[in-house]
């Protein structure tokens, strides 16, 4: 039941990752990326490239591949989001759907990717390094996803609630005139938005990589589950964002434990809840009902 | 609307050619034959997507579930039923297309209560479902599918190769004559309207949720007719053909052919459909450049290709109105400005009062934008609501119109009990509404907009506009004739053939007040009407509603011009804050302190 609930935890903190890079560009543009998914697993892929090219260990690899990602979301929002806005709110959803046609299909062209899933090599020790609590065995892995999602979130908190550019940053994505009148740069907070939020997904894409390998065409999956996570836990909201990660990374994990269940059944059963809790609770659990049509 | 029919329905019959043109040419070439099978198929499915994301602006990425449901159908259907191939193969299709449309009908139902971010996302989780239902459902063949899935067979005749490609495309002639039809009658007026402005649709009497769920069911049962006519004619269904790749390759197609043209998604599927298969062996790189391109068409393009051909043609000039009806004879203009028909005959019986307002409240967080409102209105009267800017008069006239919900209190039309009904209920019973900012359709002409108006009178069926039956078309033409004869009560009649968003703003008005006519409301509220018209366009509007009036209309009218307001009211409210202050004939309004105090306050 431990082992679960950590295994649940340790694919949710992925899914947190993703609801929340969800968020951000949300917050920043006012559409869904549905793009979000496919740059987790080509994050995940570049630092597979930091390891075999360069060499270098995971924690450097991690950290390369989040700046990669920062500069990827950069062109993304100036290329692609910026100027599709232009065209209207459906356009620019579309747009992000093009994108997720062009990395779907375009990281299986880039040579040393592949279309196959790969192992990134572990955090500390050997994947399968576990411990024993309480009678449960716990990969090691998993408690470095824990700590590094913890890692992310605190510092998320720190820039957007205690530094003056990540308020701007709100600032101008709650109201952009408003922001626009007291001199915040609105176009530059949103690349920036943008860019942080590929650079979490990127982050997101490597941390997980050990356990859950890194490339391959789950990036729709790993998307629509982090649209569940954010709207199960309340799209507005990072906490929710971050809570409904875990909750669908767990009820997942429990769904497939279950006696007489087959593997393949548990993400149908996964959307339908999501449907379902769209239909119940709109707002999510965390947030204003501002979901819900007036 | 008509405009971009018109150039939609004239485009048909070139594409026809084509087809027609290059099946001749694929004689040769059974790879040619098999592209413009597929491209015929694929055109089916898209021509609903357009329809779902042109005409009622809601995307779906989910139609690949709708696909697999027609495909899974025909492939269970043929090779399980005990039944001769001539029976089962026309059930199975019929089986298809029905559980992709009552799919549709579901998913509308679900997503629709959500806007536009949820819904794209729902669309997707039901493709996903019925992605994962396939793959699990051992009947279904789990993930290797249903194989040897047999050809069309009508009694001797077996249709596949050569043949299929002219199949498929009778098909998706139909489906696109149908479409058309469909776009020309009433619903596609009402899809027009709800594309336009959602608002101004429902307090029309437009069920405006209704015709979104229509338009998805719809879209659901043309992708189950391509899933059903696909798995014919490749012979195996597998779960990962009818995946979200799929939904997104129709989604590509009518964004580079143009959304809301029939002639748009047959001009992206045709594409699309020959790419696919001449580029088979560019896999990946294809879809890289499916990609690419989508986000250059709506950045360059965001109308399709179909749209850069519109505009191209554009240039030419246009002959003049040329919509049927247009050449008949005008109804004489009355000789009273707004004389109706007929009178008012329905509406409160005696005693009953029109509209009667119990205790209504609404409040905005914390603030209490109108606060515990009564009044009972008597039929045939003019009464004026004034106040101060903010005093909540436009939420009051929210809450009588059903739009938003109230706070408290009870609101009675001719002595049904309202409250919590949506608008396009309450404009139903007989209420008609004017926006403060004039809420026309813009992209649609004057005589479209007045013909909304009386949207509620037209009866035709779904079926009937889908088949052009002389009974759609009669309606139609009648509507026609109803907003024309409306028009000319008003003497708008030359600007007919005006688009909405290009008229003058005192003209913004006045058709705005036609189009709340033509429905023949017996209560009607006017949202400051006056608002920014000059003295001429005053006096006509004070003729037109003294007019109505004396046709016995109920009139609630919010306006800021005292003169005109006292000039024409029986009676006056003064709303301050929230709370009505006064209430009475204008004389006794006029000189009552507590208004003199609101308007020029109190400190000289």
């Amino acid at each position: 039941m431990l082992q679960l609930l950590v295994a649940g935890l340790t694919v949710g903190s992925g899914y947190a990752l993703v609801a929340l890079g969800i968020h951000i560009v949300l917050r920043a543009t006012r559409i869904i990326n549905f793009a979000q998914g496919e740059f987790t697993i080509v994050g995940g892929l570049i630092a597979l490239t930091f390891v075999q090219v360069l060499h270098v260990n995971t924690w450097i690899a991690l950290a390369g591949a989040t700046l990669v990602g920062f500069g990827l979301g950069l062109l993304f929002e100036r290329l692609v989001l910026r100027p599709a806005a232009r065209s209207g709110e459906m356009a620019l959803t579309i747009a992000t759907i093009g994108m997720v046609s062009i990395l779907l299909y375009g990281h299986a062209l880039v040579p040393g990717w592949g279309s196959l899933p790969q192992p990134l090599p572990a955090f500390s020790g050997d994947v399968s390094d576990a411990v024993a609590i309480g009678g449960a065995s716990i990969q090691i892995q998993s408690l470095w996803v824990l700590a590094l999602l913890l890692l992310a979130l605190a510092l998320l908190y720190v820039f957007f609630d205690r530094t003056y550019y990540g308020k701007a940053i709100r600032a101008a994505a709650n109201n952009p005139a408003g922001a626009r009148l007291i001199g915040i740069d609105v176009t530059n907070a949103r690349s920036v938005s943008v860019g942080l939020a590929i650079a979490l997904a990127a982050y997101g894409g490597t941390i997980i990589g050990p356990i859950t390998l890194v490339g391959g065409a789950g990036g729709v999956v790993i998307a629509i589950k982090g649209f569940v996570a954010a709207i199960v836990g309340g799209l507005e909201s990072p906490a929710g964002c971050v809570l409904g990660g875990l909750l669908v990374g767990v009820v997942e994990k429990l769904i497939q434990g279950l006696p007489g269940v087959s593997y393949g059944i548990s993400d149908p059963i996964v959307y339908a809840l999501l449907l379902l809790a769209l239909l119940i609770r709109p707002q999510g659990l965390i947030g204003a009902r501002s979901a819900v049509r007036d | 609307m008509i405009a971009r029919l018109r150039a939609d329905a004239r485009a048909l019959p070139v594409l026809a050619a084509l087809v027609v043109a290059f099946g001749i040419a694929a004689a040769w070439n059974p790879t040619f034959a098999q592209a413009g099978t597929y491209a015929a198929i694929y055109a089916i499915a898209a021509i609903g997507l357009s329809l779902l994301m042109g005409n009622v602006n809601q995307i779906s990425i989910g139609q690949a579930g709708f696909f697999g449901i027609g495909a899974y159908a025909v492939a269970y259907g043929t090779t399980s039923w005990t039944l001769p191939q001539a029976a089962a193969w026309p059930l199975a299709v019929l089986l298809g297309v029905v559980s992709a449309a009552l799919a549709g009908l579901a998913v509308g139902f679900i997503a629709l209560r959500f806007r536009g971010h949820y819904l794209a996302v729902a669309t997707l989780a039901f493709g996903l479902i019925c992605v994962g239902v396939f793959h699990e459902s051992a009947i279904l063949g789990g993930a290797i599918g249903i194989q040897d899935v047999p050809y069309p067979q009508f009694g001797a005749l077996t249709i596949s190769g050569y043949p299929a490609y002219w199949f498929a495309w009778a098909v998706a002639a139909l489906v696109a004559f149908a479409s058309i039809n469909l776009l020309r009658g009433r619903t596609g007026r009402a899809f027009e309207t709800i594309r336009n402005d959602e608002l101004a649709a429902e307090v029309l009497g437009i069920p405006t949720r209704r015709f979104k769920i229509l338009a998805f069911a719809y879209a659901g049962a043309l992708a189950g007719l391509a899933g059903a006519i696909y798995a014919s004619f490749l012979g195996i269904v597998v779960p990962d053909a009818v995946s979200v790749p799929l939904s997104i390759t129709l989604l590509l197609m009518v964004v580079l052919g143009g959304s809301g043209s029939v002639s748009g998604a047959l001009i992206g599927a045709a594409i699309l459909g020959v790419i696919d298969i001449s580029g088979h062996q560019f896999e990946n790189s294809r879809e890289v450049a499916y990609g690419v391109l989508v986000i250059v068409v709506v950045i360059a393009a965001p109308g399709g290709l179909f749209g850069l051909l519109r505009n191209l043609a554009k240039a030419r000039p246009r002959p003049p109105l040329d919509e049927p009806g247009a050449t008949r004879a005008m109804p004489a203009a009355a000789t009273r400005v707004v004389a109706r028909a007929a009178p008012v005959e329905s509406g409160a019986p005696a005693g009953v009062a029109p509209l009667a307002v119990e205790g209504v409240t609404k409040r905005f967080g914390g603030l209490v934008a109108v606060n515990r409102v009564s009044f009972a209105l008597e039929r045939g009267t003019l009464t004026s609501l004034i106040g101060p800017n903010g005093a909540g008069k436009t939420t009051l006239f929210n809450a009588i119109s059903g739009v938003g919900t109230l706070s408290d209190g009870r609101i009675a039309i001719a002595g049904t009990d309202v409250t919590g009904w949506q608008p396009h209920r309450i404009a139903a019973l007989g209420v008609g509404r004017t926006f403060q900012n004039a809420r026309l359709f813009g992209e649609m002409t004057v005589l479209e907009n007045v013909m909304a108006g009386s949207f509620r009178r037209e009866r035709t069926s779904f079926g009937a506009d889908l088949l052009a039956l002389p009974s759609a078309r009669r309606a139609s033409r009648e509507a026609i004739d109803r907003a024309r004869a409306t028009l000319a009560r008003l003497e708008l009649e030359p600007l007919a053939g005006t688009l909405a968003r290009d008229l003058a703003f005192g003209d913004r008005r006045r058709v705005e007040l036609a189009r709340a006519v033509a429905a023949d409301p017996w209560l009607l509220l006017v949202d400051e009407p006056a608002a920014g018209l000059n003295a001429n366009e005053r006096a006509t509007l004070q003729r037109d509603l003294l007019a109505l009036r004396d046709d016995g209309v109920t009139l609630l009218l919010i306006e800021h011009d005292m003169r005109l307001v006292m000039s024409i009211s029986e009676r006056v409210m003064v709303l301050k804050f929230g709370t009505m202050i006064a209430d009475g004939p204008p004389e006794h309004v006029r000189n009552d302190a507590a208004v003199v105090a609101a308007y020029l306050g109190t400190g000289a």
